[in-house]
């Protein structure tokens, strides 16, 4: 079988993704045996950014305007594009700078702003179309296997799309927001991670982003009930999602207030 | 283990102690399960190495037994693996002999009623492996819970469930009173102590008219199909989906008697194989009414309908109701949504 040629692109993140892929996750071997890495950062220098590419891994956020140019060119490159990891899929992390003008955020960073070219932080998405999301803050194991045998195979990639609750109920953890009342966002937060911090009595803090349709206001109103300071429900809720509709209504809701 | 047959019924006083002993006796041939103590106020039900680590006074357990032991959580079905040709691996029932103490009535009929579902027309080979094993020690309830409703829907304080269980225990103070529901439980049970009469049955009628009164939720039942079937579009629905509901499936997940599942395919990363499992499913989930084309149910408050007529409404399914009171989806609801309540508000505008 020939092997299928993958590129793994990186925007303004973290680059764990990449290292996640590269060395972390359990079947390596096995991916190096059925795709042939025509470019990828974290491995080598020498490889290069031109298609046509069997499949496309993009992480990071895109917050300048020639990440949106060459993303464009790549999805034209590409057969299938996954966005891969939370600041991907969601925004993430660099989309916190989302909820302040971009100039304040700007000149809170750097003295000359003469040289910097940043505009407002957004998914992937946002851009191009994306033919399924790798969630996490790192990457869902199962997910990613999910994408590239999809890709092998030519099925259509299967993710969830339900809270972090049920994977917790499943593992039968006992819910710390109800039994020890911490402000844990798993009820309106995408599944994949295996509940992984209630499974340790930490409250989630949604690296996976919103699920789709998520309630946040209705969450953010049982944290002000709880006690939960103003300050702390936006941080919450801003934290990764805070370019996505789901918690910015949250946001919205408690600013009103 | 099924309730077609009836047996004599042998009602005795035993020692709790005795009891216990009894138990213990029953670990060389049994897995010992029954509520243990985890932290704060609760309780689980877990596998105990004697019966000192049983906490039977407990009140209510976040997971009900009945979806830990015999309806389990994941369950591998089989494998496959595509080499040119397609070839199956069944992967056979395990079950081991396993004896579940301290049901409450409640999850006794919980149990009785996933019976309907995998025992009914078609039978599940792994559910029923497992139930065929299990030896279902029942107790009485002593305390009501905050959000306990079962008096309301005849799923206790007391079990009078006819057959489908081993032991029915009734809390005397320092004694059991052991009522032996199966032959099974019949060969098994050694003990003598003394027989119950006619003072010790009404004392026991006693306690569950007592019990009775201390409900403190309570819901009238009746006509209840038809109540929501015109009420479907009723404004307490959408109400409570924007203003509470988050569709996390907190409910469905700790309902004794849900019962949908859904079938995934795993691939391994060389290709070669597939396993393909069941694991819960909850009717809260988006992609649940997900079909070719479309979804049945796309809004937020269409699932929560469905979660909430299933329990209360649709007992043209199995001829009772789909809900046993145990209160579990309002205690773990993170925004406290009361099933209750949202019958009440419906029932408000109906004529009586």
């Amino acid at each position: 079988m020939n092997k299928l040629r993958l590129g793994f692109f990186k925007y303004s993140c973290c680059m764990g993704c990449s290292y996640f892929f590269a060395y972390v996750h359990k079947h390596v071997p096995e991916v190096l045996a059925s795709f042939d890495f025509v470019f990828i950062k974290m491995l080598s220098r020498k490889g290069i950014p031109d298609g046509p590419f069997d499949i496309a891994l993009v992480e990071g956020t895109i917050t300048e305007a020639w990440q949106a140019d060459e993303l464009k060119i790549i999805r034209g490159q590409s057969k299938k594009l996954f966005a891969i990891g939370s600041c991907a899929v969601i925004g993430g992390i660099p989309a916190i700078k989302a909820t302040a003008p971009e100039l304040e955020v700007e000149k809170r960073v750097y003295k000359n702003l003469s040289s910097i070219h940043s505009i407002k932080p957004h998914a992937v998405d946002a851009y191009v179309k994306v033919d399924g999301y790798i969630r996490g803050c790192p990457p869902a194991e199962r997910d990613l296997y999910e994408a590239l045998t999809s890709v092998l195979t030519g099925r259509k990639p299967d993710f969830p799309q339900h809270s972090v609750c049920i994977e917790c109920k499943l593992k039968g953890n006992l819910c710390v927001l109800i039994a020890d009342n911490m402000p844990c966002m798993g009820p309106v937060t995408n599944a994949g991670c295996g509940a992984l911090c209630p499974s340790m009595n930490r409250a989630c803090y949604s690296c996976f982003g919103p699920m789709k349709q998520a309630n946040g206001p209705a969450l953010a109103k049982k944290f002000k009930a709880m006690g939960i300071s103003r300050d702390d429900i936006i941080r919450k809720f801003t934290e990764f999602g805070a370019d996505t509709i789901e918690f910015r209504k949250a946001v919205e809701m408690v600013y009103e207030d | 283990m099924t309730g077609e047959r009836t047996f004599q019924k042998f009602k005795r006083l035993i020692s709790k102690k005795a009891f216990l002993l009894w138990l213990d006796s029953l670990k060389k041939d049994y897995k010992l399960i029954g509520p243990r103590y985890y932290r704060g106020n609760h309780a689980v039900f877990k596998e105990v190495d004697s019966s000192e680590e049983l906490f039977m006074e407990y009140e209510t357990t976040m997971l009900s037994p009945g979806k830990l032991f015999l309806y389990k959580p994941n369950d591998e079905l089989f494998r496959f693996a595509m080499n040119g040709k397609i070839t199956i691996d069944e992967i056979a029932p395990i079950a081991e002999k396993q004896v579940i103490v301290g049901v409450h009535p409640c999850d006794v009929n919980a149990i009785l009623y996933l019976d309907r579902t995998f025992l009914g027309a078609f039978k599940d080979p792994h559910y029923e492996a497992r139930r065929k094993n299990t030896l279902i020690i029942s107790l009485n309830c002593t305390n009501v819970g905050d959000n306990c409703f079962c008096s309301s829907v005849g799923a206790g304080p007391f079990l009078h469930a006819a057959g489908g269980y081993d032991m029915l225990l009734t809390d005397f103070e320092n004694e059991y009173l052991v009522e032996i529901k199966s032959r099974e439980a019949e060969e098994l049970f050694g003990l003598e102590g003394r027989g119950a009469g006619r003072d010790e049955l009404r004392l026991k009628a006693e306690k569950e008219k007592a019990m009775q009164g201390k409900f403190r939720k309570t819901i009238n039942v009746s006509g209840l199909d038809n109540i929501f079937v015109e009420n479907m579009g009723h404004p307490v629905w959408q109400q409570t989906a924007e203003e509470k509901c988050l569709s996390c499936s907190n409910c469905v997940m700790v309902c004794p008697t849900c019962f949908c599942y859904d079938l995934r395919d795993e691939m391994s990363m060389d290709l070669k194989t597939v396993t393909r499992y069941r694991c819960f499913d909850a009717c809260q989930d988006i992609r649940f009414a997900e079909v070719h084309g479309g979804n049945f149910r796309q809004r937020r408050a269409a699932r929560l309908r469905q979660f909430v007529t299933h329990k209360l409404g649709q007992t043209n399914q199995y001829g009772v109701f789909g809900t046993v009171g145990c209160g579990r989806c309002i205690t773990w609801c993170p925004t406290g949504i009361d099933l209750t309540e949202i019958t009440k508000e419906i029932q408000k505008h109906e004529p009586a």
